[in-house]
């Protein structure tokens, strides 16, 4: 990514060449941060360096291109320059300092920043904190991350490490930590923290009153080694690594990459040391002796979206592959804005576009060429372990579903015969498979002529209008529903070689048929979904994309039907089939339109005739006869044969039977149900064995020929500057060149004991996961423009003790949740809120809105709905009709998983990068790497939590605890069950007012009203509740949703 | 900035009663209360400094035609071309531009208009035939035909167009809309979008960060509405459970989360409770924007037969002047498939006739309204389209690739000047050469007719203060403000 620069100084050039721009940083110092306390001598990494970054460094920095004088203020030596008999930084001198005299001064035309860059001027408490600075030596410092992190000797009394480093910053604001949490809220927090689910309220319970330390210490242990901690810690590192289901951008190809996602929750749960973690992800493929897993762990380098638009020159594409996995490593291990060294050197931080383009040169000679979809090789060919228990679940979904529909089918066998009694009877009166259409009305969008005959035909004129759309209205009257539409096209002697037109050519194209309807009561109409068209013959354009029937229902003029090219016929047929058919009555006016819209001029047909037919399925979809048109041959011929005896059902041939059958069990809604169910249910379990067998994951493997990595001039993929070679980054870990030639000594860089970042950018990781913000504001940015760390030493020793004890993850976060640090209650007064409204002392617990994917789990743990697998391919959680279809315009369809697979933790749930799930209302995109929290607050949130299927069928089976397996009688005791199912506590006295004065009140509804009581509680694919209970489910349903709703339900707390 | 007047609404007074009168032993002051019901929305920080000058827009109405409609088909008349027709384009001309692999490596021939132009009304705009509705508004409008972008593929130039940057992060101009001036409807969010329902698989979909806020808060990003039973997702509460349950179900909510709020203190509960009440409030206001029966036949005759289809581009337009009436900040459409790459006779008259009454029905409308002035409407797709014909330049299957050195555009209304036409390419419709308007230039004059000095509307992120004009020196287009 390459950032605004250069916005924040393009202001007037001066003597001096200072165009500054000031955030003022020390008015944010005022709130909950720990600033210089008078008597303390400056520090240049907290105090000084912030303010120079903001201000100076834009232009007076390390980027050598920004710079328009020589003035360097990011090295002591350049502040210390001398200009020429002055300079900027005298040390010991304030008054002799330019500097300071430059950003004091009234005098606008001179002050720095410069009046035109709409930036404020330092304020009074920002130039004496220079001046004083100044005055104590301008001590310099290297930035705090590039330096090793030091661990501070804690005295032996001192107790947790943890609160030693917090509990002495705080006495410096007057201060400790707050009491310990409520021993239910400090269970939750735990489990969420620790494995993403709440925990049983039993578990709690067991607990007791007051907890001691041994049994908070086993309370952990046992969250640490649940096999939900993984996924918990993967959904942290899944936002990081962009992963996703498919490659993003036009084609939006879906990838086979889930097995890498496995690996990663195994990872954690093993407790794979950090370290060997990144290494192998780095280079797997380059470890001696590589397993298949070890190449599997490098498809985090591929994870990044691929380009497959259409006239995307796919080098393009490789070379933003190239320099995304180069930020993401910035990003998640470095705490670095990489991004901004692709078009010039770092404004502020010590990293030149040399040292960027060195660092891509790692990851610029994968055996790729750039191309997406089943083009972007190199590929792993891997079988997962874990896909065999998706295609048994999918299994017994299917057989499941072959039951209800067998036993649908067979319901309807076997009261078949009075229907088929009456379908006899109809078909004896003469059927009338076609309904000649003898228009209300005929109208034309371009002027051309129509009428009809008492036949129903109907003609143009000879109009030579180039193209034309033809309406015509059917008569309400014209039958009773429509379930197909036939078109005749006649052969004319008036036309031009006695074919189908006027134009020169005698031919016709249909480009388009639409049905539309006009319900009463509205002023829309709409287009009725038209399933297929089925023509007698298709024959080919002069441009070849005419032709086939199909093309008339697509909405595109570059396609339609044509019979050109095949002998003339004195009629063409064509019959469109509805997806739904259509109940007419006097007000519903409807019209077929038939569009003429191609390329070929005043190929516009000339004669016409529209019929309907009320049946349906096989009837409409080819032009054999109909099935009750069948019948009623065989009744003719029947009678014919023997005037007195009555057709009877044991004359109807066997396949005809079973024709009018299925024409029946289509408009069974039961049926319909029941088949599209099964037909989800084989498609699954076809995706599933798909899934279990081969499947191509992207992964990293070296060419034979290294590719020649250059600086891109402005990060330009075409624009080759000077060629550089393999090299790490000399500002953060010097270290001989010769040292690190591959990916694989890269990885071991990145994680040497010398490197000053990463240790701390994941311990910052980790912590953020457990308090909401971490220890450095600034996840992202550990260089000169993030944030100072709120508690610089105590970030560096669990920096240091993370790595001596060998970069144990488990270690790590054990150090951490076992601090009344992290213990201490989350309540905040409004003086605290108002001294340190982000918490930046750690005088409170951390309280903040869990992560829309943990509230999704949550309420499928809370309601006993949770499927626990681990690991396999993923569903398709419950996501709303039409979503996929507004974005693509229907080219994908989203059908949710059917059976327990739809109760998988939302981590399993398939990813469309382009339309991330909609019910993760503030999650991570999932384009580029992403290591701050989304937490926002909106009322779509809302919406999500209150009508979202998943919360929906979670609040009715919640409700059904009450009644499984042994019913609790009392509504009160029912209630009290749901509340401490979800919250782990029993709801206070005036909270359970509230609880049953809305009960009451729904119950009495739902009551008076059981139709309303069985439609809120059909809700997803759960099984319908028994009648007796239907509406004090339904009442009941409607509170599980309120406390699943609370505030506290979706909180960290 | 907002003014959102204090105007309870009927369920606030419900809520009232209860929190007041059957509170269940809740002690809730009226303070409490009002920090429920003042709701602001916009930067807190923003509302002294803006609007940084008086605005002449109040809002704004994008319409969005993605995927690259041909200057050389609608609007940028060159007549000379015929006479070139089929001839190469001359390298002074091309001047090494960039193709898309489509026709990298293909003869640049040169493909007259498929279409005729005549000059329209007093200002004697050129509006193609293609167009007859627009070309009937022409003194209305102000064409900018020396439009430039620096991409040349959809997804990068459209990011481009309306985020000011290529890659994906950046807020798009509506979110830094609702973010610098909020809304003055408490009803609606303020940033609203709408996507054309079309049959026809697209080729280029419409990406979700095209409206998305970026680095901004979601709270500041466009809400889709979609033409479904949930015009909003999740909107409609399910089958069987009536308003009023709704209503006590939430005020019991409220209740339980204001007492929690009492025991931690957390400000963040009462920003939740207010957006609760927001979801319930649009639960009835977005039904009541969509719902257009109370529309008088007039309307749809006026914006054309497919206004009465629903999720139609007119159907869309309808609803923009809704939402303009309603008071919506920024309003987007989407108009997708304007990538004709071949067949432009066929495929590009289609989205004409998709696009051409209604846009000029919105302009009408809102002008007979009184509510033209203070709205301004942008017309305009990501690029252009290339001189040269891609395919057989003399084949009526002709198509053009994608060009960004030259587009059209047009806006109207909201202080823009009438009946003008701005800038203008060189004979082959391929470079901008008098008076270039850059995208971050279309951005920095849009803000200030919103009242918004660009280079004073920044926000810090990732240690960088960004704007919506982007690193580049980009100016407002004094010639385009009336």
């Amino acid at each position: 990514m390459t950032h605004e620069c250069r916005s924040t100084f393009n202001g007037r050039r001066l003597a001096w060449h200072a165009g500054v721009a000031l955030l003022s940083v020390l008015v944010g110092c005022l709130e909950g941060q720990f600033t210089a306390l008078a008597a303390d001598p400056v520090d240049f990494n907290r105090d000084i360096r912030p303010l120079l970054a903001d201000n100076c460094f834009a232009c007076h920095g390390f980027d050598e291109a920004a710079r328009t004088t020589d003035l360097r203020l990011d090295t002591r030596e350049g502040a210390t320059a001398d200009l020429g008999g002055y300079a900027a930084l005298v040390p010991g001198k304030p008054d002799h300092s330019v500097l300071l005299e430059r950003i004091t001064t009234a005098d606008d035309s001179v002050r720095m920043p410069p009046s035109d860059s709409h930036k404020k001027p330092l304020d009074r408490e920002a130039r004496a904190t220079i001046r004083r600075w100044i005055q104590e030596g301008a001590v310099w410092g290297k930035h705090w991350a590039f330096e090793p992190p030091v661990a501070d000797g804690i005295p032996d009394n001192a107790g947790h490490p943890v609160d030693h480093f917090v509990q002495t910053q705080l006495r410096t604001v007057d201060r400790d930590l707050a009491s310990r949490a409520q021993t239910h809220t400090l269970a939750r927090r735990l489990a969420f923290d620790l494995t993403g689910l709440p925990p049983a309220a039993n578990d709690v319970q067991a607990l007791g009153k007051h907890p001691s330390e041994a049994d908070w210490s086993r309370w952990i242990d046992a969250l640490l080694a649940s096999p939900h901690f993984g996924e918990r810690m993967a959904m942290w590192w899944l936002d990081g690594a962009r992963y996703s289901d498919t490659d993003g951008f036009q084609g939006d190809a879906i990838r086979q990459n889930w097995p890498w996602r496995d690996w990663v929750v195994q990872a954690f749960n093993a407790n794979m040391p950090f370290d060997e973690f990144t290494i192998q992800q780095f280079a797997g493929d380059l470890l001696p002796e590589a397993t298949d897993e070890h190449r599997l762990a490098t498809c985090f380098h591929r994870n990044h979206m691929h380009n497959g638009e259409g006239g995307r020159d796919p080098a393009e594409s490789r070379v933003d592959y190239v320099l995304d996995r180069t930020n993401t490593m910035g990003t998640l291990w470095l705490g670095l804005t990489l991004g901004c060294t692709q078009c010039h050197d770092h404004k502020f931080d010590p990293i030149s576009q040399r040292d960027y383009y060195s660092l891509t040169a790692y990851f610029n000679s994968i055996a790729e060429d750039g191309r997406a979809g089943g083009g972007a090789k190199p590929f792993l060919k891997y079988r997962s372990s874990l896909a065999q228990r998706a295609v048994d679940e999918a299994g017994e979904v299917v057989s499941d579903m072959q039951t209800r529909l067998d036993a649908v089918k067979a319901n309807a066998e076997k009261q078949f015969d009075p229907t088929l009694d009456d379908m006899i009877a109809e078909a004896g009166n003469g059927f009338q498979p076609w309904h000649i259409v003898q228009p209300a009305s005929l109208s034309t969008t371009e002027g051309t002529v129509l009428s009809a005959d008492k036949d129903g035909i109907i003609r143009s004129n000879n109009s030579q209008k180039v193209q034309d759309d033809y309406l015509i209205e059917v008569p309400p009257n014209a039958i009773d529903r429509i379930g197909g539409i036939r078109l005749e096209v006649f052969a004319d002697p008036e036309h031009h070689d006695a074919k189908y037109s006027y134009a020169s050519t005698g031919e016709f194209i249909l480009t388009n048929a639409k049905l539309r309807v006009r319900t009463p009561g509205t002023a829309s109409v709409v287009d009725l979904p038209l399933a297929r068209a089925t023509a007698g013959v298709e024959g080919k354009g002069a441009d070849t994309k005419y032709g086939k029937a199909s093309g008339t229902l697509d909405d595109d003029p570059r396609t339609g039907w044509t019979t050109r090219t095949k002998p003339v016929e004195p009629v063409q047929v064509i019959v469109f089939e509805l997806s739904e058919p259509l109940e007419l009555g006097p007000e519903v006016a409807l019209d077929v339109v038939l569009m003429q819209r191609s390329l070929a001029p005043r190929e516009l047909i000339g004669r016409f005739r529209l019929a309907v037919t009320n049946q349906r399925g096989q009837a409409v979809r080819s032009l054999s006869p109909m099935p009750m048109e069948r019948l009623a041959k065989a009744i003719a011929e029947q009678k014919a044969a023997e005037p007195d005896r009555d057709y009877a059902l044991k004359d109807i041939p066997g396949d005809l039977r079973s024709q009018l059958l299925d024409q029946h069990l289509r408009d069974l809604d039961a049926w319909k149900v029941a088949s599209e169910r099964h037909a989800t249910a084989s498609r699954q379990l076809s995706e599933a064995k798909r899934a279990a067998g081969d499947l191509n994951v992207t992964v990293l493997a070296e060419r034979d020929e290294p590719r020649k990595t250059h600086v891109l001039v402005r990060g330009v993929w075409n624009q080759n500057g000077e060629q550089v070679q393999r090299g790490v980054l000399p500002a953060v870990l010097e270290t001989p060149p010769e040292t690190v030639g591959t990916r694989l000594e890269l990885a071991n860089w990145i994680v040497s004991r010398s490197n000053p970042l990463t240790a701390r950018v994941i311990v910052n990781h980790v912590w953020q996961l457990f308090f909401g913000a971490g220890l450095v504001r600034t996840p992202n940015d550990f260089g000169l423009q993030g944030e100072m760390p709120t508690h610089p030493r105590l970030l560096d020793w669990l920096a240091v003790d993370f790595m001596e004890h060998g970069w144990d993850l488990k270690h790590l976060i054990r150090q951490i949740v076992t601090s009344r640090t992290y213990q201490q209650d989350s309540g905040v007064t409004p003086e605290l809120l108002d001294k340190d409204p982000e918490n930046r002392w750690l005088a409170r617990g951390a309280r903040f809105r869990l992560p829309s994917w943990m509230i999704r789990d949550a309420a499928l743990a809370s309601s006993g709905l949770l499927n626990p697998a681990l690991g396999g391919p993923p569903m398709f959680a419950y996501q709303p009709p039409g979503v996929w279809q507004d974005q693509f315009m229907g080219r994908f369809r989203y059908e949710s998983t059917l059976g327990p697979a739809q109760y998988r933790r939302t981590i399993y749930t398939f990813w469309r990068r382009s339309s991330a799930p909609t019910f993760l209302f503030d999650s991570a995109m999932r384009r580029t790497c992403e290591v701050i929290p989304r937490r926002t607050n909106t009322p779509l949130h809302a919406l999500t939590l209150l009508n979202d299927v998943t919360a929906l069928e979670a609040a009715r089976t919640l409700a059904e605890q009450g009644w499984v397996p042994d019913p609790v009688t009392e509504p009160e005791l029912r209630l009290k069950k749901m509340f401490r199912t979800v919250l782990s506590r029993d709801p206070a006295e005036r909270e359970f007012a509230v609880l049953w004065r809305e009960y009451q009140e729904a119950l009495e509804f739902y009551r008076h009203d059981s139709a309303a009581a069985r439609a809120v509680t059909a809700v997803g694919q759960l099984p319908e509740v028994g009648s007796n209970r239907v509406s004090d489910i339904a009442a009941e349903m409607l509170i599980a949703s309120m406390i699943l709703n609370l505030d506290e339900s979706i909180t960290h707390e | 900035m907002s003014n959102r007047g204090f105007d309870p609404m009927d369920a606030l007074n419900v809520t009232r009663r209860y929190f007041l009168g059957r509170g269940a032993g809740v002690g809730i002051g009226s303070m409490a209360l009002n920090a429920l019901m003042g709701e602001q929305t916009g930067a807190a920080g923003l509302a002294a400094e803006l609007p940084h000058f008086a605005p002449t827009a109040k809002r704004v109405i994008f319409l969005t035609q993605s995927g690259g409609p041909s200057q050389i088909e609608l609007y940028d008349h060159k007549p000379g071309l015929i006479k070139l027709a089929g001839k190469k384009l001359p390298d002074s001309v091309r001047k090494g531009q960039r193709l898309s692999d489509m026709t990298k490596g293909k003869p640049q021939l040169v493909m007259p208009a498929h279409s005729a132009f005549r000059q329209r009304g007093q200002s004697g705009a050129t509006v193609s035939d293609w167009l007859p509705h627009i070309a009937g508004i022409a003194d209305e409008l102000c064409f900018v035909k020396s439009m430039v972008t620096d991409q040349i593929n959809h997804a990068p130039a459209m990011t481009k167009f309306l985020t000011g940057h290529h890659l994906t992060g950046r807020p798009s101009m509506g979110s830094w809309f609702s973010y610098g001036l909020g809304s003055e409807n408490r009803d609606l969010p303020d940033y609203l979008v709408l996507l054309s329902k079309m049959k026809r698989g697209s080729d280029q979909p419409l990406y979700d960060h095209y409206w998305g806020s970026g680095f901004l808060p979601s709270v500041y990003q466009g809400v889709k509405l979609r033409s479904a039973k949930d015009p909003v997702l999740y909107l409609n509460d399910p089958e069987g459970l009536p308003r009023q349950l709704r209503r006590g179900m939430l005020n019991g909510l409220n209740e339980l989360n204001l007492i929690r709020h009492e025991q931690t203190g957390d400000p963040e509960i009462e920003t939740r409770i207010q957006q609760y009440e927001m979801a319930y409030r649009m639960q009835a206001s977005v039904p009541d924007l969509t719902d257009v029966s109370d529309e008088p036949e007039s309307t749809f005759e006026l914006y054309g037969s497919d206004s009465r289809r629903p999720g139609s581009y007119a159907a869309n337009c309808i609803l923009a002047r809704r939402l303009a009436e309603r008071g919506v900040r920024f309003i987007q459409l989407f108009h997708p498939d304007w990538d004709h790459h071949s067949r432009l006779r066929s495929w590009c008259t289609a989205r004409c006739r998709d696009t051409d009454q209604a846009s000029a029905a919105l302009i009408k409308d809102l002008k007979q309204r009184g509510m033209l002035d203070e709205t301004l409407v942008i017309w305009g797709g990501e690029f252009g389209r290339s001189v040269a014909g891609q395919g057989k330049w003399d084949s009526p299957e002709g198509g053009r690739d994608h060009h960004p050195c030259c587009f059209t555009i047009w806006m109207a209304g909201g202080g823009i000047r009438r009946g003008f036409s701005y800038g203008a390419t060189d004979d082959y419709s391929y470079n901008a050469v008098v008076d270039p308007v850059h995208v971050r230039d279309l951005h920095a004059t849009v803000l200030s007719l919103m009242g918004i000095e660009h280079e004073r509307f920044s926000y810090r992120s990732q240690g960088l203060d960004f704007k919506l004009t982007g690193v580049e020196p980009a100016r407002v287009v004094r010639d385009l403000i009336a």
